[in-house]
């Protein structure tokens, strides 16, 4: 069984196959209580599944979906709303939590659980989290390892865009309704330093904590790529395709004006956890056409292979330690350019 | 205020000046709001004209549908705190909204918007009547009630929804005059519409002064009180279903617009009527032009719903105690 869950982990994060080998025999488990964890915040669920720790997390919060084992997990709310009683009989003995309340973390300890709060605002924070939640487990090396591999991950990505030429690009949310304002990623953000990993200037001049602004400002603003998530109810294509009409009446935008407006779904850009390696390769493959790979190349490219989803493909030998992009980041990516699929 | 005699040429010269007002307030927002003058190039100046004049008719279509709605339910319903938040109409044209636009279709919602409404009044209709006859006093408590129910619907969504969502909610139902895209299809649909209910009011206008008088003596005199109340009802309803579409649910524009034109104009709907139409619309693009000066100034957003409350209450009360002190006088 606990092989099962290995491999399993190791399907959606490939270097860790080799980390959960080596992990293979049974931890050397001092007389303590077994390791029961409850993660309340979702980079920090994704943080443990990808240290190896999936099999010791028994509880979730509501919003942890990703991978697939943990929304199997007994979901128990979130860190402004806590099921005291389903955490209590899940009977945890650490939680984790990226929070700044004290009385949730206050609540718990009182239960006898030992809580972690963890901060996850800005790269070096979510870095110094793995440390964290490695010393907490008794995983240091494991905690190491995935630090090691997430800034392989980016330093790979930073090569590939050193001597690009440097674009303004706006990170925003799709409108929503009611509103004329959308939010956008300011400087001092985890997704700012992304962007700037991946050869770009944040277009958003100043320093803040997702600003929202109005037409009129990214008129001003005048962004040369302007990238919208569009996660949850906005990833359907007729919600896609409406934010893309939204944008087409702003033509002096130059990213309007030259067909730069990338429109991704993916839901793991903004966050801070063990794919930001992917996030930064996808959000550069965004930003520098210029990288995707030429028609007949073979071997490791941007892309990996074409035809199969990320989960299965990331055994795949010939990707870097990067799963490929998945599918339909590559639709949304090919869809954009009007050129070449 | 003696009322003066009513004849056609006044009723155009009436229309004119309020069309003039509305259209000298609407140059005002459009040019001042987008700061026109201070962009670089003249494409970029060029789309925010037109991001201005959308936003402009906006304001000016929901205001003046809300303000007709508000005054054809304060006559019919002879009350003066009569209005389509108060009887639940925005309520259930925004609960469909909210509903439709999270788990069925957001391209739907504002049809969705039309039909809460309509459903709205025609249940408040049904418990309210009796042996086909409105009590007004019912019809009032029974929105009031269908209101309060709808409320806790809107908590029950937001607490369901996932906690981004929650925000958009909040935002939603505070009322924002424009969205980030055009929305030009859903601005003239509202238009037509509170047009046609500007039109339709003016012809009943008789009958609504006939009905402030009395429903015996309306009666009496020959209005079929029953249907003109439905065709109201039916009509009103529309244009505020229409206007949460689009912009939310904004308050006290169906409120303030009629009571202010009635201390300015006196009690004849005949001449009410076009001057809520311009009225409303010029009050709403008065208070968009205030939130986007705000919003320049401290880069945030003021919802403009918030504005017509907070503005509109104390002026409201400020004419109110103004008009008693002058009946006291001349008394």
């Amino acid at each position: 069984m606990r092989c099962r869950v290995v491999h399993l982990v190791a399907a959606f994060l490939p270097v860790f196959f080799l980390a959960g080998c080596d992990k293979g025999a049974p931890p050397a488990a001092p007389a303590a209580k077994p390791l029961r964890i409850l993660s309340l915040t979702p980079n920090i669920t994704e943080i443990l599944f990808a240290m190896g720790l999936g099999d010791k997390v028994v509880g979730r919060s509501t919003y942890c979906n990703y991978p697939a084992e943990a929304a199997a997990l007994p979901a128990v709310g979130d860190t402004m709303q806590v099921g005291l009683e389903k955490i209590i009989r899940l009977e945890p003995t650490i939680a984790f939590m990226v929070t700044r309340r004290d009385d949730v973390p206050k609540r718990l300890e009182g239960l006898g659980i030992r809580t972690v709060k963890l901060q996850s605002d800005r790269m070096d924070q979510a870095l110094e989290s793995i440390r964290t939640i490695g010393r907490e487990t008794g995983r240091p090396e494991a905690a190491q390892a995935l630090i090691d591999r997430i800034e392989t991950d980016l330093a790979a990505v930073r090569r590939r865009v050193a001597g690009l030429p440097c674009p303004k690009v706006l990170f925003a949310f799709p409108m929503t309704v009611g509103s004329s304002r959308i939010m956008v990623a300011g400087r001092g953000t985890f997704v700012d330093e992304l962007l700037t990993t991946a050869g770009a200037e944040n277009a958003y001049p100043e320093k803040a904590d997702w600003p929202t602004v109005g037409p009129q400002q990214v008129i001003a603003m005048a962004p040369d790529v302007v990238i919208i998530n569009a996660t949850g109810e906005d990833a359907p294509p007729d919600r896609v395709e409406a934010i893309r009409q939204a944008w087409q009446s702003l033509t002096s935008v130059p990213a309007v004006a030259r067909g730069r407006v990338h429109i991704l779904t993916e839901t793991f850009l903004t966050i801070p956890g063990p794919r930001v390696g992917l996030a930064a390769r996808l959000l550069a493959a965004t930003i520098h056409p210029e990288l995707r790979p030429e028609p007949g190349a073979s071997g490791a490219g941007w892309h990996g292979h074409a035809s199969e989803p990320a989960a299965e493909a990331a055994g795949d030998a010939q990707c870097e330690s990067l799963p490929p992009l998945p599918r339909r980041a590559r639709i949304a990516l090919s869809g954009c350019e009007g050129g070449r699929p | 205020m003696t009322p003066r005699p009513f004849t056609v040429g006044g009723y155009v010269l009436s229309i004119a000046t309020w069309l003039s007002l509305w259209f000298g307030v609407a140059v005002v927002a459009v040019v001042v709001g987008g700061r026109l003058w201070a962009w670089d190039t003249r494409l970029q100046m060029e789309n925010v004209l037109w991001l201005r004049l959308e936003w402009v008719a906006t304001a000016s279509v929901v205001g003046a549908a809300l303000a007709l709605a508000g005054l054809a339910f304060q006559a019919l319903l002879r009350n003066p705190l009569a209005e389509p938040y108060i009887l639940g109409v925005s309520g259930g044209a925004a609960l469909a909204f909210i509903l439709s636009s999270l788990f069925l279709s957001a391209t739907l919602a504002p049809v969705f918007g039309f039909v809460g409404a309509l459903a709205t009044v025609a249940i408040v209709y049904a418990i309210a009547q009796r042996r086909g006859r409105l009590e007004p006093y019912t019809l009032l408590l029974t929105g009031v009630i269908i209101n309060a129910f709808y409320a806790a619907a809107i908590m029950l969504v937001t607490v369901l929804v996932r906690p981004e969502q929650r925000g958009d909610i909040a935002v939603w139902m505070m009322g924002n005059i424009g969205a980030f895209g055009p929305q030009w299809g859903l601005v003239k649909v509202v238009g037509g519409l509170a047009a046609g209910a500007a039109i339709l009011f003016a012809l009943l206008a008789k009958g609504f002064n006939l009905v402030a008088v009395g429903e015996d003596t309306a009666g009496a005199l020959g209005v079929p009180v029953e249907r003109l109340r439905i065709i109201t009802f039916v009509v009103a309803s529309l244009v505020t279903g229409a206007s949460v579409a689009l912009v939310g649910p904004i308050g006290f524009v169906g409120l303030i617009c009629p009571h202010l034109l009635r201390m300015i104009l006196g009690p004849d709907h005949r001449r009410l009527v076009p001057a809520a139409f311009f009225f409303g619309a010029t009050f709403l693009v008065l208070a968009d032009l205030l939130a986007c000066l705000w919003e320049g100034a401290s880069d945030r957003a003021l919802p403009v719903g918030v504005l017509t409350a907070m503005c509109g209450v104390p002026f409201f009360i400020y004419l109110l105690r103004m008009r008693w002190r002058r009946s006291a006088e001349i008394r």
